[in-house]
């Protein structure tokens, strides 16, 4: 005697469970332009990898004879499968379902999927479209009281969508329209995507912002281009394969846990390659800007280089790459945005960024042409120095290895911020690099007011003291006096960065943080 | 023919206007010149096409997102 019957009855009940919410709904969202849950969770992960927990949870009614008359699944889907071979946790909502909404939702289930992905030290990704559990108002009705936001056994979810951005990478997918606690847990992540034309992120949607006198579309309020301009979404693709491309790419530069090291990949590009073009990549015209992505690109693994933020903070370039195989964190000025000066925008971008690094043990290179903090009204308005100051304590707070190349610019106090202040770091100046406290533009005007003042002309006094203090500055005078401690041609930048991906490996340790990182 | 906005990323003053209304641009061509942080700072045309206003004048202070040129491509 077999137990055939209950083996029956858990594939009927599974079959149910793959049904979602019905095959109308299942038509309005492809109709949508959105796949289902379990067409994502098929799409993301290693072909026939996806081992699911808790397929054949849900809402069950029962006929007089006892016998399960009607299924609807909980909206939450998750479990294992790998990536590019790698075991990783996924967890996705089903807004077939209810909408994704708390109503169809079993709390225990996205709980368990992050509890998961903490204890056993897995990659998580988490596919996110409606309300992400969420309540809504109509969960009132549904379960007949109101609930208290972290109330009494309500704190676990909050308690992992922290905690494990200290743990293990994090990834989240916005792949439709995402409000409430699924914006919280797309935005508390260390990569975040969403897709263009078919997913917005909000607190809350155009309903509830009505009511502010706020008559906006969906993607007016949380379209890509909002969310990825003010920093809470990290990128934007046109579709969700893209999205999982991402993901999958993003997760290949990182260990499974911070109880691992970077992985190491063959390099398929040459260690001593020397690029013609860097020779003459920074104009001699000071006042002229230069692309920095095929600077950055020229001098890492050829393809290697996968940006992250580009939309925010947009004076920093920031992304991951290969240094003849080993994993780095990039971090590059582009003059194009206020000639590189930090914004408060880049300086919270430069905190993530470094904070993401530090917590995966990713050395960090830096590509520098930094004229200082942005100055101005709207600098002063934005805490533009206290942001500063944060950046440059997170920089000090890193423990991985750093290489700085000074490519043109390091003036001020923001120049500081180029290498953790109380430890050794490897540090080179291109042959166009200048410095100072005070670019001399407007510093001389300050601090020859009164030879200025006194002078028949100032115009011609003014231009004088610049020709004198130019003669001075010459980045060979620095180092002459060990200032700076080497000038390279910029055409050995990628040996020398190179040489110290090979130098930091040893230095890593698969040992957690002390920092403790915040979305 | 679609009407094609060009914006300034950045809070800037316009240094310098490089194209008028009627000239046929193409991708990348610069369009005008901000200055921000002592740095000359192209504008370029996104797509090719003609262009059909110049929404600044030189001196001027924009905003970033700021509509400054039309083209129709």
């Amino acid at each position: 005697m077999t137990w055939q019957p209950e083996l029956d009855e858990l594939r009927a009940r599974e079959a149910m469970a793959r049904a979602l919410g019905g095959a109308d709904k299942v038509a309005r969202q492809h109709a949508g332009g959105r796949l289902t849950v379990r067409e994502r969770v098929s799409a993301l992960v290693d072909a026939g990898s996806f081992h699911e927990t808790g397929a054949i949870a849900g809402k069950a009614s029962y006929d007089e004879s006892g016998r399960l008359a009607e299924f609807q699944p909980s909206n939450c889907v998750f479990g294992r499968g790998t990536l590019d071979g790698r075991p990783v946790v996924v967890v996705g909502d089903d807004f077939t379902v209810r909408g994704g909404s708390a109503d169809a939702t079993i709390r225990e289930k996205p709980i368990m999927a992050e509890r998961m992905a903490h204890d056993f030290r897995l990659p998580l990704i988490r596919m996110i479209e409606g309300s992400g559990g969420g309540g809504s108002v109509r969960t009132i009705e549904t379960t007949g009281r109101a609930n208290l936001p972290g109330g009494v056994g309500g704190g676990w979810l909050y308690h992992y969508t922290t905690g494990n951005l200290s743990v293990v990478p994090v990834v989240g997918l916005g792949l439709g329209s995402v409000a409430g606690l699924g914006a919280a847990r797309l935005a508390s992540t260390h990569f975040s995507v969403m897709t263009k034309e078919t997913a917005s992120m909000f607190v809350a949607g155009p309903p509830v912002v009505a009511r502010l006198g706020q008559k906006l579309e969906k993607k007016e309020l949380g379209g890509w281009e909002i969310q990825t301009k003010s920093g809470a979404i990290d990128h934007a693709v046109d579709s969700e394969e893209e999205a999982f491309a991402a993901a999958r790419r993003f997760l290949s530069y990182l260990p499974s846990s911070v109880h691992e090291l970077p992985p190491v990949v063959p390099s398929e590009d040459e260690r001593l390659r020397r690029d013609e073009k860097l020779f003459k990549a920074i104009p001699r015209d000071r006042r002229q800007v230069y692309k920095i992505r095929p600077i950055i690109e020229s001098v890492v693994d050829q393809r290697s280089f996968f940006e992250m933020g580009k939309m925010f903070g947009r004076s920093i370039v920031t992304g991951l790459a290969r240094l003849d195989g080993h994993p780095v964190a990039v971090m590059a000025s582009d003059p194009f945005f206020y000639g590189g000066s930090w914004t408060a925008d880049t300086c919270q971008k430069v905190i993530r960024f470094l904070d993401l690094a530090e917590t995966f043990h990713l050395p960090v290179v830096y590509l520098m042409d930094c004229p200082g903090f942005m100055i101005g009204l709207e600098a002063e308005r934005t805490a533009t120095i206290r942001l500063g100051v944060r950046a440059m304590a997170a920089l000090n707070q890193t423990t991985v290895p750093m290489c700085t190349m000074i490519l043109r610019n390091a003036f001020g106090v923001a120049a500081v911020a180029h290498q953790p202040a109380g430890r050794f770091s490897l540090r080179y100046a291109w042959l166009s690099a200048r410095w100072g406290s005070l670019p001399l533009e407007g510093g001389i005007e300050a601090a020859y007011r009164a030879e200025l003042d006194a002078a028949p002309d100032p115009q011609a006094a003014l231009a004088e003291i610049e020709g004198r203090l130019d003669r001075l500055r010459s980045p060979f005078r620095t180092a002459e006096t060990f200032w700076v401690e080497e000038i390279i041609d910029p055409r050995e930048t990628r040996p020398l960065l190179c040489e110290f991906a090979h130098l930091a490996r040893p230095l890593l340790s698969p040992t957690p943080s002390r920092l403790q990182m915040r979305p | 023919m679609s009407e094609v906005k060009v914006v300034s990323e950045i809070a800037a003053s316009v240094w310098k206007i490089q194209a008028n209304p009627g000239d046929r641009v193409e991708e990348g061509d610069v369009i005008l010149i901000l200055e921000s942080m002592k740095m000359e700072i192209p504008v370029t045309a996104p797509q090719a096409g003609t262009v059909q206003a110049i929404l600044v004048r030189e001196g001027e202070t924009v905003e970033e997102d700021q509509h400054v040129a039309t083209l129709a491509g």
